[in-house]
């Protein structure tokens, strides 16, 4: 069985932002929603490295274990999703998520923050496969037409991997045995509980 | 905490310098491992630059969010849990042990107005409020365990949605009447000599033997402070919620969460008991906030100190409808 | 776990099968795709839409009934070229897929080309022609629009003359707009006509080309792959070339190679070089010559290379015998170490490449940098070969097309220059006489004088008309024909407002109404064209790599927009009605569109290229003919990764050739050249792609020999150097008899005598080839380029420098004149040396990832516009902290040219990307004007989402004097709070 997952590559990430794009470019996502994004550390300085983040599709992951209404639920591909038509916006999920995922289309307004907006790992909703309502309500559904997400299809460098956690890693594994470094697979210890041993 | 901030960017340099350093020799493999620099972060959120305005993406990575949901799913649970169903249980363990408390020497027939229109509006402005919140607070916690496998996820949500906006807007009625509260009360409330040997009598609630007190008993004020105080700090705390990061970080905001929800399964178990005690748990302590009416020989057994006052001031019991005044035959 | 979906558990669970048998070796998603049985089906169309004019484009679910067609273009941000494809439905492009296929991005984008699909919503595009009516914008046709642009352009020509339009082409043409504009311009009259390469690489086309031949990228994006050592200096390809990246980094990881980055900036480039050289900007021949200091000390030059194949070392040997490592460290703050280091890496762990960009180009002394730089690779034998070279990566999609076919105030098409042979070629091709051209003319003087580059566009509107001290020719500018490009690219924009208000034309044709439209306070007389995206239109487009790519029209032109070919057709007869009706005898139309292909109103790019194909010899476009370029697009699968060359399995038709037949490929499509990826390789038969150093400069030069030494390419029958033939040098070897009768009786039409790059019948080409030997000759590039201003490259402190001190010893050029205008650089330098204390911080620009060139059509895309919404300045900490000025705050900036208390507002990003003393801007913004918002001056609903100041509102006086490129690295600014 197949446990997708992400891995950024932070000594190929150029910061180019392609990631980002190809999201809103696919899902349509509007101005504001930044399901995935890429952060600089130690910018300016020797050591500077970008990530690109966005929901890691965690192992028990803590935006469904704190969710007061459960409307997360994880697909056989270990894709978490979840259902907007369950979410009342409350918050909890972005509190409790350690990559800062959950978007919501009204911050800061008070009462009601709208539904929670979130990386799909391309794979929509619960909606069936590639229809109107999906497509509206959470985006592009790729892996049902046997695709990857677009964002780890058009990354520039390709440092950023989706698929099987066990074939992106040993690309990985083999690249940093090739080169001879790596700084690791950004979040894979917070959101797999795992990291890839070189 | 800056020293871990230092640590963390000499593992970053180290990671991108090594290959500096081994340029012209083979190099050996190294890797700057992430958990390396989870390792010194604990608790430190990975914090870098980002382009776009919304400056909290800039958080890479935020440990934090580990801790509250450990706190969320196993600390508000228990210790809600405990609060509520253990309180409950007290009460229930108190009722058969004590009974209902009686009115010593039975009804008068005469009452004395405890509670003006007002205050007990402001009352059950604040009580309604209070329970709706309280429902709706504990849903988002218990809910899922205890509604969900109920009604269903449809339902469920529904109920939740409603809920919180109730709970989000009901904050509003909920503040103001804590500041009713605070200033039509504040000055019966004040801590003197009477509470504490009100105190070392256990309130009357143990044992036999009124204890003397002025308008409100020792415990009562108890009450008064924990609901001030206890509001005002849900209220603030709950606040930095409504209006996300308009206050506060992520960090803030959890923080606030975390004094939000403890304070307030705290103050459900205690109003727990102040509902028992205000209504089935004692004869005639309802009507002070029904019509407002006490009869005289509650007050004289509960508030011996502020009846004298209170008929030191010429404002006396009224006698029952039926009596007559003296001397009118 | 709540899960709903029931029907998509067999697409997943199909999708995990796949993927368990999937083996380590790599995500390749068309063997992924085969096992798991799935086809890949477009997403997200709307269903049928009518194709009115105002056309709602945005995505939405798919209908699956509704078939998807995949068309293929080329991504129209830089010049990488990446494959672009996209999804259409009912003629919308709903969705855009990763090309695995191209070998230039395999799938990849940046953050431009993934999002390029925006472009074709067009939201703010310009929709309809426009005209300024007393300050108020207008609503107009076609018709009436070029009816009155022809009328006035006719006003002016027979008033001023033809030089009084200046036409201003675009790198984001495709290369048969770019011919088109160029032949357009030819027949109009006129060298007033330039483009965008004025201001990125003009420069490097200048110095690389005066010291090998051509003026291009030697190598490949690709081939850097194969370095071992590379150099990125006045570069920030990880920005302004993402996808390249892909390139550089795995030749880094792959050959575990060094990746220096020598620049005044610690940029996202240099975040991840293995060696990072901070240096004090405009010093960069010192670092070269420092370099080369150590390189002669140690004996680490390429002493075969350079005794074969390079002229004037010795003279190079002299002036770097100067740039000891304490003279180095003093003028540009580099401590010899590592310079040593570098220089060693560089010179011994070979092959090496030197990769550069606009820091090296937009210099006051730019040819003289470029110039060191290609010294540099010839002084460690570091070209003409794999891994090695002189990769230059070029700006816009199509800035190396547009340069080769002459957008350029120097030359016509394919670099031929502007003098008579040049005027009888291509007047032959076009199939017109001479003599009518010259007609065309003031005068045949003015014919062959270069024309008016864009970086001074202005002074030739202001400027009196004297041929001593002023602007040398009959009128100033009165007209100006924008097509395709930005008005904030160019310094000095304050002298730009006047030069525009004075204007009696201004026609801005474009798919946005550029800065142009907004920045001067014209109330009328003013157009604005929409013009579609090359996504829109079909053509060809150059790479950086010299890769000619097909695009396809992916969807009809949105609005009322035209394509390139036709607006250009529509206007010259509008011009020429505008002519019959003054009685004259001047035409544009039949004479310019003789040869084409006309379809709906417009000239094919198919006949346009097959037109290029038969006069473009002197660069080799002659062998790309549109059918070759769409087999390549069509099976971009069969080229090789590293080698660009299509392998074994490859169908037959295109099996061995280059990808994009890179130029040159010689002579006629049939004889299937297959294109020269690496430039001067003589390692390989001229047949194959092989080459040598172009003999361009004669035979000798005081009694030495300028061609090869023994050098040769694979299988020349010649095995020594050679001059450039002609039919003269044929019949002295007895090669002429081997011509057919066909190409003599072509040649004999001629006039009976020709070059190679001359003769229309190839036959020159051809029988050299037979002999492997290189038509333009075998000769030594030049270390000593004797006919450039510096001829062996001379440090000058750039105009606006800090350092006033060193001003004495190493002063910019003296005034002199080019271009039909004054070039006083060293007056200016005199009075800034006064001004430098009041200005104490260096000032530089350069790009982001997320926009492009004036930015306008990037700064209009939602996607893009989000991740960069304010124009801001890099400020060191240092400087910062003793401004006051905190992190996302305002400041006020402002420069010694810009009006008295005048300043920009931007914000502040502190860090120390920048060096203390040194501030950086990025140069895409545009709207605000020295405070001025300008929002309301655009159309409405054409507006770029994100405005923001310019930097060339602050830039200054700074221009080579070989091209006139404009100094936008190195000026002085103050900066306050605001």
């Amino acid at each position: 069985m197949a446990r997708m997952k992400f891995l950024l590559d932070s000594d190929r990430c150029i910061e180019c932002n392609a990631c980002v794009t190809a999201c809103k470019n696919e899902n349509e996502v509007p101005w504001g929603i930044n399901r995935r994004r890429v952060v600089t550390l130690n910018d300016g300085k020797p050591g500077e490295r970008s990530v690109s983040m966005a929901c890691m599709h965690c192992t028990d992951a803590p935006c469904a274990a704190v969710c007061p209404v459960s409307c997360f639920y994880t697909t056989a591909d270990a894709i978490v999703l979840h259902d907007k038509d369950l979410c009342i916006g409350c918050g909890y999920c972005f509190y409790a998520c350690p990559f800062g995922a959950p978007q919501y289309p009204r911050i800061g307004n008070f009462g009601s923050r709208g539904k929670m907006d979130k990386c799909t790992y391309c794979a929509g909703g619960p909606q069936a496969d590639n229809s109107e309502a999906e497509f509206i309500q959470y985006g592009a559904n790729r892996i049902a037409e046997g695709k990857l997400p677009l964002c780890a299809e058009m990354c520039s460098t390709k440092a950023l991997l989706a698929g099987d956690g066990e074939v992106i890693a040993q690309i990985y594994r083999e690249r940093v045995q090739r080169r001879g470094y790596g700084a690791g697979a950004w979040g894979w210890r917070t959101a797999y509980r795992e990291t890839v041993a070189i | 905490m800056k020293i871990r901030i230092l640590a963390l960017f000499a593992v970053l340099m180290m990671g991108a310098a090594l290959p500096a350093f081994a340029q012209g020799t083979a190099r050996e493999p190294s890797v700057a491992d992430e958990m390396a620099i989870q390792s010194l972060l604990t608790g430190n959120p990975v914090h870098g630059r980002i382009t776009i305005p919304d400056q909290r993406a800039a958080n890479l990575i935020q440990p934090q969010g580990r801790e509250w949901r450990e706190f969320h799913n196993v600390t508000l649970a228990w210790v809600g849990g405990i609060a509520v169903v253990g309180m409950l249980a007290i009460l229930t363990v108190f009722r058969m042990v004590r009974g209902r408390i009686p009115i010593e020497g039975g009804r008068s027939g005469r009452t004395i107005q405890r509670f003006n229109v007002f205050e007990r509006g402001n009352h059950w402005m604040v009580a309604s409020c209070f329970i709706i919140l309280a429902l709706s607070g504990l849903n988002l916690t218990f809910g899922r365990h205890v509604l969900l496998p109920l009604v269903g996820p449809v339902a469920f949500t529904e109920i939740s949605h409603w809920g919180k906006m109730a709970h989000n807007f009901l904050a509003f009625p909920f503040t103001l009447g804590l500041v009713f509260m605070l200033l039509l009360w504040i000055k019966d409330n004040i801590p003197n000599g009477t509470d504490i040997r009100w105190l070392k009598a256990g309130g009357g609630l143990v044992g036999h033997g009124e204890p003397e007190s002025g308008r409100f008993n020792a415990g009562q004020k108890g009450i008064f402070w924990i609901t001030v105080l206890g509001g005002a700090a849900v209220a603030v705390s709950g606040y930095m919620l409504v209006f996300p990061f308009f206050f506060t970080d992520i960090q803030g905001m959890q923080l606030s969460h975390i004094v939000h929800s403890i304070i307030a399964v705290l103050m459900i178990a205690v109003m727990v008991a102040h509902i028992y005690i205000g209504t089935v748990g004692m004869d005639g302590a309802v009507e002070a906030m029904t019509t407002g009416q006490v009869d005289l020989n509650w007050a004289k057994q509960h508030h011996n100190l502020w009846v004298e006052e209170e008929m030191a001031k010429g404002r006396g019991a009224a006698p029952p409808a039926s009596a007559k005044a003296a001397g009118a035959d | 776990m709540l899960i709903k979906r029931s029907e998509a558990r067999a697409g997943k669970q199909r999708l995990a099968a796949a993927y368990s048998g999937l083996s380590s070796g790599g995500l390749d998603r068309r063997a992924f795709l085969k096992q798991a049985g799935v086809t890949g089906l477009g997403l997200s169309a709307l269903g049928a839409i009518p194709l009115t004019t105002v056309r709602p484009a945005k995505a939405g679910p798919t209908d699956f009934s509704t078939p998807v067609t995949r068309v293929k273009n080329i991504c129209t941000h830089c010049s990488v070229g990446c494959t672009v494809t996209a999804e259409v439905q009912n003629g919308v492009w709903v969705g855009q897929e990763p090309t695995y296929a191209s070998p230039i991005n395999r799938g990849t984008h940046c953050a431009k080309g993934a999002s390029v699909r925006e472009v074709v919503h067009g939201e703010r595009r310009v929709k309809y022609p426009m005209k300024l009516v007393n300050g108020q914008w207008q609503r107009m046709t076609w018709d009436a629009a070029l009816g009155e642009i022809g009328e006035k352009l006719m006003a002016v020509r027979q008033a001023s003359g033809p030089d009084s339009v200046f036409w201003l082409g675009s790198a984001k043409f495709s290369n048969e707009g770019s011919y088109l504009f160029r032949k357009f311009a030819a027949f109009w009259g006129t060298n007033n006509v330039d483009h965008q390469a004025r201001i990125c690489h003009s420069t490097t086309v200048a110095g690389v080309a005066n010291t090998w031949g051509y003026g291009a990228q030697t190598n490949s994006y690709n081939d850097i792959r194969n370095a071992k050592t590379m150099i990125i200096m006045g570069g920030n390809p990880a920005e302004a070339h993402p996808v390249s990246l892909q390139h550089v980094l795995s030749g880094k990881e792959m050959n575990r190679a060094n990746m220096i980055v020598i620049d005044p900036r610690f940029t996202r480039t240099a975040a991840h070089a293995t060696e990072y050289m901070r240096i004090r900007p405009g010093t960069d021949i010192p670092i070269i010559w420092g370099m080369l200091w150590h390189i002669f000390e140690n004996g680490w030059e390429d002493k075969e290379f350079i005794r074969q194949r390079v002229y004037g070392m010795d003279d190079v040997r002299a002036e770097v015998a100067k740039w000891n490592p304490q003279e180095v460290e003093r003028v540009t703050g580099v401590p010899g170490a590592q310079l040593r280091k570098v220089a060693e890496m560089f010179a011994t762990q070979k092959p090496s490449t030197l990769i550069w960009c606009m820091g090296a180009t937009q210099k006051t002394v730019g040819t003289a940098n470029v110039r060191a730089y290609s010294i540099l690779l010839l002084a460690t034998g570091n070209v003409g070969r794999e891994g090695t070279g002189a990769n230059i990566f070029r700006g816009h999609c199509n800035v190396q097309g547009a340069t080769d076919f002459g957008l350029d105030v120097t030359s016509l098409p394919a670099y031929y220059g502007l003098d008579e042979n040049a005027w009888r070629h291509w007047s032959r091709v076009w199939g017109v006489s001479y003599e009518s051209m010259i007609a065309r003319f003031d005068s045949k003087a003015m014919m062959e004088t270069p024309g008016i580059p864009t970086t001074r566009y202005f002074d030739a509107v202001t400027m009196p008309v004297n041929a001593q001290t002023g602007l040398a020719q009959r009128d100033n500018f009165k007209a100006m024909m924008v097509f395709g490009h930005g008005g904030n690219t160019v310094t000095r924009m304050p002298e730009a407002v006047k030069g525009l208000e004075k204007l009696d034309l201004l026609v801005v044709a474009d798919p946005h109404p550029t800065t142009f439209a907004v920045l001067s306070g014209r109330r009328d007389n003013t157009y604005l064209l929409p013009i579609c995206t090359q996504f829109e239109t079909n053509g060809s487009r150059t790479a950086s790599n010299r890769s000619v790519q097909w695009g396809s029209q992916i969807v009809k032109p949105i609005f009322e927009s035209k394509d390139d070919y036709e607006a250009m057709y529509r206007l010259a007869g509008a011009i020429d009605a505008a002519a019959q009706k003054r009685n004259m005898t001047f035409r544009m139309q039949a004479e310019v569109f003789k040869d084409l292909e006309i379809k709906d109103n417009a000239p094919t790019a198919e006949s346009i290229l097959r037109e290029i194909n038969r006069g473009a010899i002197s660069t080799g476009y002659t062998g790309q003919s549109p059918e070759r370029l769409k087999l390549h697009m069509q099976h971009q699968d069969k080229f090789d990764l590293v080698t660009l060359r299509a392998k074994d399995d490859a169908p037959a038709e295109i099996r061995g050739d280059f990808y994009g037949l890179p130029w040159p490929c010689w002579g006629k499509p049939e004889w299937r050249h297959p294109g020269t990826h690496v430039l001067y390789n003589t390692n390989l038969h001229v047949k194959e792609g092989g080459g040598t150093f172009r003999a361009r400069f004669g035979v000798e030069r005081n009694g030495v020999s300028l061609l090869a030494d023994g050098s040769f390419s694979k299988g020349s029958e010649l095995t020594d150097g050679y001059p450039e033939f002609t039919t003269a040098v044929m019949a002295r070897l007895g090669w002429d008899a081997e011509l057919t009768e066909e190409e003599k009786a072509s040649i004999q039409r001629q006039g009976g005598t020709a070059s190679w790059a001359t003769d229309l019948s190839m036959g020159i080409i051809r029988v050299t080839m037979e002999h492997g030997v290189m038509a333009y000759g075998n000769a030594k590039a030049r270390a000593n380029a004797w006919n450039l201003p510096d001829p062996i490259p001379v440090h000058r402190e750039p105009i606006y420098t800090p350092r006033t001190d060193l001003i004495a010893q190493y002063p910019t050029l003296s005034d002199r004149r080019g271009f039909r205008l004054p070039n006083i650089g060293q007056t200016v330098q005199n009075r800034a040396k006064d001004l430098a204390p009041n200005f104490p911080i260096i000032l530089s620009s350069g790009r982001l990832v997320e926009y492009e060139g004036g930015g306008e059509e990037t700064r209009s895309n939602r996607w893009l516009a989000e991740l960069q919404q304010d124009m801001f300045i890099e400020i060191n900490p240092r400087d910062a902290a003793s401004r006051n000025i905190r992190d996302g705050a305002w400041v006020l900036v402002n420069g010694p040219e810009m009006p008295q208390g005048k300043a920009v507002k931007v914000k502040a990003l502190v860090t120390e990307r920048v060096g203390a003393g040194v501030a950086w801007m990025p140069f895409h913004f545009a709207g605000w004007f020295m405070q001025e918002d300008q929002r309301s001056k655009y159309p409405q609903g054409t507006d770029p989402i994100v405005l923001g100041e310019s930097v060339n509102a602050v830039t200054t006086y700074g221009y080579d004097p070989v091209t006139f490129m404009q100094e936008t690295k190195v000026t002085l600014c103050q900066i306050r709070a605001a």
